[in-house]
């Protein structure tokens, strides 16, 4: 009897031609992946169907995902809790006399957000509601103010806590409070970077500047805001002790952010309280069904080892420390723009760890190259979610604020850029605080 | 049948909610007990909390067909309405198949893992798997639903 079985090349193309054609076609990512592995696991002799149900259900059955709906949680307990109006006021009182006040105070809230959550997307989808109309208001352009909510969200998956450094740590065992140090100083300097940028625009727009706070306003601010900024020292600090696992911490970040909302800050309502769950709900479902079947799409991939295929070719060009980081770069800058950053960390992550490795990369370097490369890949077409959220609640089609979005990249890119060529940047932190879990 | 269609999206909606309440408690006994005396080490909330989780995953990809939100590309430009049909026409015929392959496949992979119990808690794992089939059969109903409300929309255009 023949048994049928595909070589590589044609699992290949099957795989990558099908997937793509459904996504032009669109059809939704996850569904996309899940048909495209469906004519090799009909024609494979040793597969069936059921292997799409099998690896869901591994994928799924992790305790590490897990982090995905409590991170989306705190996001939403803190906006209909109060928390973000808090951390508005206190951000207006730092940066209220610089021009472009309000854009500014937009970038220093996503910084204040980034620390407490670890969702991009739930950043730019309750940012977007506070600051897209207000900016308008008052003269921003607003393909402006839809670009600079949208760039701005990616810094709540660099910032502490975050959910693709929960992800990446699961699936390439690297030890997540490293990761979490690491990932401070980036986080920063992508800020920075970006307040930079909305001077420039400010001074050559025209953009208005509000009066510059009292030092006794900035002290009422801040101490109603401590008990909130306290949350990333929790979480953080809870790992590196080893209190919990990054899982739990994100667990007592969502009982802490309820425990803020319902007893110290108390603005919620029963109703809204069940609509952040349902949303959450809604959300982590739509998030992680794409993760299910991108795990399928790469088991599959790894079955025919098409990684090795692909890679054997950039392994003969001999890239050195700096020149495999920004092939790494690359390749996730490329990846996230058509892929959401979870099922990328798994399909491409993975493929491009044994690259790395043979130049001797530090596995926290590898990881912040490719955590920052993914986070840019939020806001770039065709599929990046915040700018889409972003545009979606401005109700404009993602090309209008299209060019405002790739010239803040700029700036973006080179601190990316710089953290490439020296790594120590984003490891100098870890190196302090705990060298036990850089090994 | 629209209105039973309506009920069962609620009730979804419901579960929803009931089982993002429930993922934390088991994660927050793990923390209580590692650190207080007050109640045993449990070792079923981890495995309890992800099964909760796999539920929770699958009751929100169910109910976002409906809501549409499952996330798409779009690489076209500015389409006419027409076009604009067609392509939807033809993304839900693949959304069709897929729900397809989960209801049969699906029921399949329930009825192999019909005598599995889980590792910790000797749970019966087609509690597990049978959510599978049952995403297959929630979004044939809710595609269908989609259509309908096409078809009717398409006739009022006409009818004046």
């Amino acid at each position: 009897m023949m048994s049928a079985s595909l070589t590589p090349g044609v699992a290949a193309i099957v795989l990558f031609g099908s997937f793509f054609v459904l996504l032009v076609l669109r059809v939704p990512v996850a569904v996309s992946l899940a048909l495209a592995c469906l004519p090799v696991l009909l024609f494979e002799d040793r597969l069936s169907p059921m292997v799409l149900f099998n690896e869901m259900f591994k994928a799924y059955n992790s305790f590490i995902l897990l982090a995905v709906p409590f991170f989306l949680l705190t996001a939403n307990l803190m906006n209909v809790g109060g928390i973000t109006d808090r951390l508005v006021t206190l951000s207006r009182t730092m940066v209220g006399n610089f021009p472009g006040s309000l854009a500014q105070i937009n970038v220093l809230l996503s910084v204040f957000f980034a620390g407490i959550s670890g969702s991009s997307t739930a950043d730019a989808a309750s940012q977007g509601k506070i600051f897209i109309e207000a900016q308008v208001k008052e003269g921003y352009d607003l393909s402006f103010s839809i670009a600079i909510t949208a760039v701005s969200a990616v810094l709540a998956v660099i910032i502490p806590p975050s959910i693709l450094m929960v992800v990446w740590g699961g699936v390439l065992s690297v030890s997540i409070g490293a990761l979490y140090l690491a990932g401070v100083i980036p986080g920063l300097l992508i800020g920075g970077a970006q307040m930079l940028t909305v001077h420039v625009y400010a001074k050559i727009r025209k953009y208005p500047t509000y009066r510059r706070a009292t030092l006794r306003e900035f002290i009422a601010a801040a101490a109603i805001s401590v008990p909130a900024l306290m949350t990333p020292f929790i979480i953080v600090g809870g790992i590196l002790l080893g209190w919990f696992t990054p899982t739990e911490s994100a667990a007592v970040a969502v009982c802490y952010a309820a425990a803020l909302s319902l007893l110290f800050y108390r603005e919620m309502s029963s109703r809204q309280l069940r609509d952040a769950l349902l949303d959450t709900g809604k959300l982590a479902g739509v998030a992680l069904f794409c993760v299910g079947t991108a795990s399928v799409f790469g088991w599959l991939l790894a079955y025919y080892q098409i990684p090795r295929a692909l890679l054997a070719n950039v392994q003969s060009w001999g890239l050195g420390l700096v020149g495999v980081g920004f092939f790494v770069a690359f390749v996730f800058l490329v990846v996230g723009c058509f892929l959401d950053a979870i099922p990328a960390i798994i399909i491409v992550g993975t493929t491009l760890q044994p690259l790395t490795e043979a130049v001797h990369m530090h596995p926290v370097s590898f990881a912040i190259i490719g955590i920052v490369g993914l986070a840019f890949g939020l806001v770039t077409p065709p599929y990046g979610l915040c700018l889409m959220i972003s545009c979606a609640i401005a109700k404009v089609r993602l090309r209008y604020a299209l060019k405002d979005t790739m010239i803040m990249l700029v700036p973006m890119l080179l601190v990316l850029a710089m953290l490439i060529i020296w790594p120590d940047i984003a490891l100098i932190l870890p190196k302090i605080v705990s060298p036990e879990f850089l090994k | 049948m629209s209105k039973l269609i309506d009920a069962w999206y609620r009730l979804l909606n419901a579960l929803i909610v009931v089982t993002v309440v429930i993922l934390i408690i088991p994660v927050m006994l793990q923390i209580l007990s590692r650190f207080t005396g007050l109640i045993p080490r449990y070792i079923w909330t981890e495995e309890m909390a992800r099964f909760f989780f796999i539920w929770m995953v699958m009751l929100g990809a169910m109910v976002a067909v409906r809501d549409g939100t499952h996330f798409d590309v779009d690489v076209w430009p500015e389409l006419k309405p027409r076009a604009n049909a067609i392509l939807r026409l033809v993304s839900s015929l693949f959304m069709l198949l897929t729900a397809i392959v989960f209801l049969w496949w699906g029921a399949q992979f329930t009825s192999f893992g019909w005598n599995q119990t889980s590792e910790i808690a000797d749970l019966p794992m087609w509690l597990i798997f049978i959510a599978w089939p049952l995403l297959g059969a929630t979004w044939l109903l809710f595609i269908w639903q989609g259509w309908v409300r096409d078809v009717q929309a398409l006739r009022q255009e006409q009818a004046p």
